[in-house]
């Protein structure tokens, strides 16, 4: 039998080599998605361990509450070093410092930019193992007026040792000289593309605004100390609200942090990894059942001459494992090239993910066979069983190929519980309350999932009479070859089905996107519209931008400003996003709606303004109290002063006095700062307000619609890497027409040599096979775009109210994807038409099958 | 049929000759054949299988080309023509009857009889289609896909596809070779009508002596070279020559 399957796959290079690959494409993905992933814990780990590598211990501020990547630690008092290095055992300790938002200009006067890794300012020590900088080039920096930089930065821009350059620092511009060259780690740089500005303590402290404060303390213990007493020794010395950590419990929170975005990271990729997988399945069955179709004389002879049904059952399974291996095998290496690809991608859409080496793990391969060959083989059960049922007599029957057109009325039973049970588990995903997002995306993925498959089910009902309706306009147009085309694409609805669900999963996936991609943006618009009323907002992106930006604006006197911030803060248990602003001038950039109380003299230092859905959850209203903690421990009492229902990017459920936030969270800088022109000149604000940020190359100055402009065209990079993704899913559909198109030509050899005899041209062969593909496009692309449709306003519609509150459809960007749909078909019919055309008219009516 | 030596040429060959494969494996199926169909003349080729028959009816039907020598269709050479051309010569010009799978099973059989006209974008002669259509017997079963038609009204249902465009000549390649008698006489009954009455011209492969004896003319093949022939042929003296041709 192995000899059977393996002849039978020689026999059909073509064939074999379409069905492999979409199963190639499908595992190529899985493996890259690991492979990139694991490139990325591989760098992170070695962060994590440099990170503490030459101390033992780390002593710092303990968090109320959340964890290392959500809040900052409160920092400590300075005195604390000299307390810790007292300690009789401690060899050696140091302050350290890590703040973002620092940020070099290069010679050329270009803003030092990372993509995504920060760009942060740090102390050198003395004792180069505990803050990890180590001098490379140069001298270190010291005093006031001089600076060093990381090597990888200095390295891709325009920096020269002892020549001035402006930093922009929490407390704002200065000028500094590039003394010295320093790497983070040793003997290798784990900088992972972050920007580093480097100081002596003393001057760090002064430039963060963090005088007399450290943000931790690194030590290391003289050699042969026992850990446990020297850390309670440690301990004992520490004042409330500090703790001191083991070095590997520290690296291990960095490396769970980092696993927290890597494995998200990781599991989306996933995602798209399987709904191509998905989408595979639907085009390797459909293959077999074609092939075996058309082998049903071999197969019936096979039966006739005494092989049992285990026996046909077996070779086709052989014949399927077999390809289910060649196409792991191929799949592992195109995912290695598939992983350089997504790294390029992502460097594309400015997302560089650090360099390094691209570890293929046994887990990855392990996945890779599972997936390759165990997706092959559940693809093929339902042909091979249905083969093995092949009576002997099967092939002395007239008319192989045709259709069975039994009644089958399981069809619209199983397909009705499928789509039943695929839209109550959507539903509940959208809908329903859930403890954990997994458990969200599940019930959303097997519902979806469910209902693609409930549409295979039953789209060969209905594919006769909507195939027919149409193409009913072909004849018309093309006359013969355009009845023809019609004709051929209603007479097997299971094929015709088959073949269209690839492409209807791939267009409801893409429509989708687009309808949530165009939600979000007319959301997000019409939020800027309603609620937005300053004329110029100035951002860094997701940095944040100097606390300092805000006053020198202010006095350069051009309009009214003002600035956000955030910080984390408990109530009642639970955490929220509490935003800071200028709350005496909060009216003149904000529309609120207030609904309850009023914003007329607001007291700074114990106002609170709540959006009403959180003053519904904790049943509060003006004049009532609440207790909020902040980061460094610290719990205020504040007033609710009024209750709002608006909320902007800017700002969300919870507004207080900017002064607040910054006194709990000193190294908190402004996530936007936000001007009102007033009756001025808007140009003239605008001018004056660009004189004032010349000394922030980093700021960017926009005004309302560009502002929505560059907000969109983040955006738009998403679904761009999104529909990219999504593209593999059609690239497969694309493969699974032509596959099923060239397997039909070949199936009809005789009837196209006979129209080829009676006088049809070439060129008509080929418009015939082109149409029949254009129609069976444009069947999945309806399908498929209307559950878009569907899906996209479910899922807007569960989107929260602040983030979707517009349901849009870009029926412009659908009516495209309808055309593209048809030029897909015509462009999958490429080769089979070819091969329609060219076939030898003799050859084709003398085909003994 | 007194003054046949006058009526035009449908179709000729001259010097035709077939090689298959080269060197050891060459196999001369036609070798350098000349032969004449008359118009309004009912022909039919006989010999050994293998003789060259089939490959006789495809060089002269421009469904392939030969090796060697000319074929004409009234007056075109079809050496000359384009593959493009070609194919409208048979739309247009010629008809063909093969044994068996004559119908495209998505069309019903009117549509396939039209099937050359609406492949020229062409309507035909509405009056003559009517009348051939006719004259299959088909009744009201025309609009039925071939799949619901027996054997012998498929055969019959592509000699009128044949006989609708009015082509020039007809070749058939042994059109009773995959039904029973009775239904192979119908379907010769059909083309005897359409030479006789409707002044077709058919040239038709068989094996089958009585059968041949219904042409006006039967030729002799053996090993791609015409042995001999008889005009106004009966059965007896058919199976005479084909006994001393050793068949
Ligand atoms: N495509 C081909 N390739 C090689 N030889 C062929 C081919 N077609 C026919 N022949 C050979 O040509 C000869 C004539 O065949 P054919 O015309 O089919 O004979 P007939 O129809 O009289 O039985 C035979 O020897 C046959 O084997
Ligand atoms: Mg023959």
């Amino acid at each position: 039998m192995l000899r059977l399957a393996l002849k039978s796959l020689l026999a059909n290079k073509i064939r074999f080599a379409l069905t492999t690959s979409t199963v190639v494409i499908g595992v190529g993905f899985v493996v890259a998605s690991f492979v990139v992933a694991d490139s990325l814990r591989a760098s992170f780990d070695k962060l994590s361990e440099d990170i503490v590598s030459g101390t033992d211990f780390t002593v710092r501020g303990q968090l109320t509450f959340g964890d290392l990547t959500e809040t900052e630690a409160p920092l400590l008092p300075e005195e604390l070093v000299d307390q810790v290095a007292a300690v009789d055992g401690v060899e050696s300790a140091a302050g350290t410092f890590f703040i973002t938002g620092v940020t070099p200009v290069d010679g050329a006067g270009e803003v030092v930019t990372s993509g995504n890794a920060p760009v942060a300012g740090a102390n050198w020590t003395d004792d180069a193992a505990i803050s990890q900088w180590y001098l490379m080039e140069g001298e270190q920096p010291r005093g006031a007026g001089q600076f060093a930089i990381d090597i990888s930065t200095f390295g891709s821009y325009d920096f020269e040792l002892g020549r001035d350059y402006q930093v922009i620092t929490p407390t704002g511009p200065r000028t500094f000289e590039l003394t010295g060259v320093m790497q983070f780690g040793f003997p290798e740089d784990a900088g992972l593309g972050a920007v580093f500005s480097i100081f002596d303590t003393a001057t760090a402290q002064e430039l963060f605004g963090l005088e007399g404060m450290v943000q931790t303390i690194g030590l290391r213990t003289e050699p042969g100390r026992d850990a446990a007493e020297m850390q309670a020794a440690i301990a004992a010395v520490l004042p409330d609200g500090a703790e001191v950590v083991a070095a590997e419990t520290i690296s291990e929170e960095f490396s769970d942090a980092f696993e927290g975005f890597i494995g998200i990271f990781q599991n989306a990729l996933l995602v798209f990894a399987f709904i191509v997988l998905f989408v595979s399945t639907f085009i390797i069955s459909n293959t077999f059942s074609i092939v075996l179709g058309q082998r049903i004389r071999e197969l019936s002879l096979l039966r006739a001459i005494g092989a049992t049904p285990g026996q046909v059952r077996r070779s086709v399974l052989t014949e399927s494992s077999l390809i289910g291996v060649a196409a792991a095998a191929l799949g592992i290496g195109l995912g290695m090239l598939g992983a350089l690809g997504m790294r390029g991608l992502f460097s594309a859409l400015g997302a560089e993910l650090p360099d390094g080496p691209l570890p293929l793990r046994l887990r990855t391969l392990i996945w890779a066979a599972a997936v390759g060959i165990g997706l092959t083989v559940a693809s093929s059960l339902l042909p091979a069983i249905k083969a093995s049922r092949t009576p002997p007599i099967a092939g002395l029957a007239e008319g192989a190929g045709g259709e069975a057109a039994a009644r089958q009325r399981w069809r619209p039973i199983a397909g009705g519980l499928l789509a039943g049970l695929g839209l109550l588990l959507t539903l509940r995903g959208l809908f329903a309350s859930f403890n954990s997002t997994t458990a969200q995306l599940v019930s959303l993925g097997v519902g979806a999932g469910l209902v693609f498959m409930a549409v295979a089910v039953l789209s060969p009902l209905m594919a006769r009479s909507v195939v027919s309706a149409l193409a009913l306009p072909l004849g018309r147009i093309f006359g013969t070859s355009g009845r023809l085309a019609r004709a051929n694409a209603a007479r097997s609805p299971r094929r015709t089905a088959a073949t269209a669900v690839a492409l209807t999963i791939g267009l409801a996936l893409v429509t989708t996107v687009a309808i949530l991609g165009q939600s979000l943006k007319s959301s997000f618009s019409q939020s800027l519209q309603n609620t937005v009323a300053a004329d110029f907002i100035v951002s860094q992106g997701q940095e944040s931008l100097p606390a300092a930006l805000a006053e020198d604006l202010r006095s350069a006197d051009a309009g009214r400003v003002v600035a956000f911030n955030s910080v984390q803060a408990q109530v009642g248990g639970e955490a929220h996003t509490i935003t800071g602003a200028d709350l005496d001038g909060i009216t003149t950039v904000a529309n609120l709606g207030v609904v309850e109380g009023s914003l007329d003299g607001l007291d700074p230092a114990g106002d609170l303004l709540l959006h009403q859905d959180p003053a519904g959850d904790y049943g509060v209203g003006p004049g009532d109290d609440l207790d909020l903690t902040f980061p460094n421990g610290e719990t205020r009492r504040l007033r609710v002063a009024a209750v709002y229902s608006q909320t902007a990017t800017f700002w969300g459920n919870w507004l207080v006095d900017r002064g607040l936030v910054t006194e709990m969270s000193p190294t908190a800088g402004d996530t936007v700062v936000a001007v009102d022109a007033g009756a001025a000149d808007a140009e003239g604000v605008r001018a004056s307000l660009e004189r004032a940020l010349e000394q922030y190359p980093q700021a960017n100055l926009e005004d309302r619609s560009e502002y929505q402009a560059s907000a969109e065209s983040n955006l738009n990079t998403l679904l761009v890497l999104v529909n990219v993704f999504l593209g593999f899913a059609l690239l497969i559909a694309l493969v699974g027409i032509v596959n099923t198109l060239t397997l039909s030509v070949f199936e009809r050899t005789r009837e196209i040599g006979l129209l080829r005899a009676v006088g049809m041209t070439r060129r008509q062969a080929r418009r015939m096979i082109r149409w029949e593909a254009a129609v069976v496009t444009l069947y999945g692309a309806l399908i498929g775009i209307a559950l878009g449709l569907g899906f996209g306003a479910a899922i807007a519609a569960a989107i929260p109210a602040d983030i979707i509150d517009v349901i849009t459809v870009p029926t412009n960007q659908l009516l495209l994807y309808l055309v593209l749909s048809l030029v897909f078909g015509l462009l999958a019919a490429l080769f089979p038409a070819f091969r329609a055309g060219r076939m030898n008219v003799l050859e084709a009516i003398s085909t003994e099958d | 049929m007194t003054d046949t030596t006058t009526l035009a040429v449908a179709a000729r060959a001259v010097g035709a000759t077939k090689i298959y494969g080269a060197g050891d494996t060459e196999v001369r199926a036609l070798d350098a054949i000349d032969v004449s169909f008359e118009q309004g003349r009912f022909t039919a080729i006989m010999g050994p299988s293998g003789s060259g028959k089939s490959t006789l009816m495809h060089c002269m039907a421009g469904l392939d080309t030969v090796t060697g020598g000319q074929v004409f269709i009234g007056d075109t050479d079809l050496s000359t023509l384009s593959e493009r051309d070609l194919t409208l010569l048979r739309r247009d010009h010629v008809g063909f009857v093969f044994q068996a799978f004559n119908l495209v099973p998505t069309l019903n059989a009117i549509e396939n009889i039209t099937l050359p006209m609406d492949l020229a974008g062409a309507d035909g002669d509405p009056a003559w289609i009517d009348e051939v259509v006719d004259t299959t017997g088909l009744g009201d079963r025309v609009k039925h896909r071939p799949n619901e038609l027996s054997g012998g009204q498929q055969q019959r249902v592509a000699v009128a596809r044949a006989l609708a465009g009015k082509p020039q000549i007809i070749f058939a390649d042994e059109p009773t070779g995959n039904v029973d008698s009775n239904t192979g006489a119908e379907i010769l009954d059909f083309m005897g009508r359409a030479v006789t009455e409707m002044g077709q011209t058919i040239v038709m492969v068989t094996h089958d002596a009585a059968v041949a004896a219904r042409a006006d003319r039967v030729v002799f093949l053996v090993d791609g070279k015409i042995v001999d022939e008889l005009a106004d042929p009966t059965p007896e003296g058919i199976r005479d020559r084909m006994n001393r041709l050793g068949t």
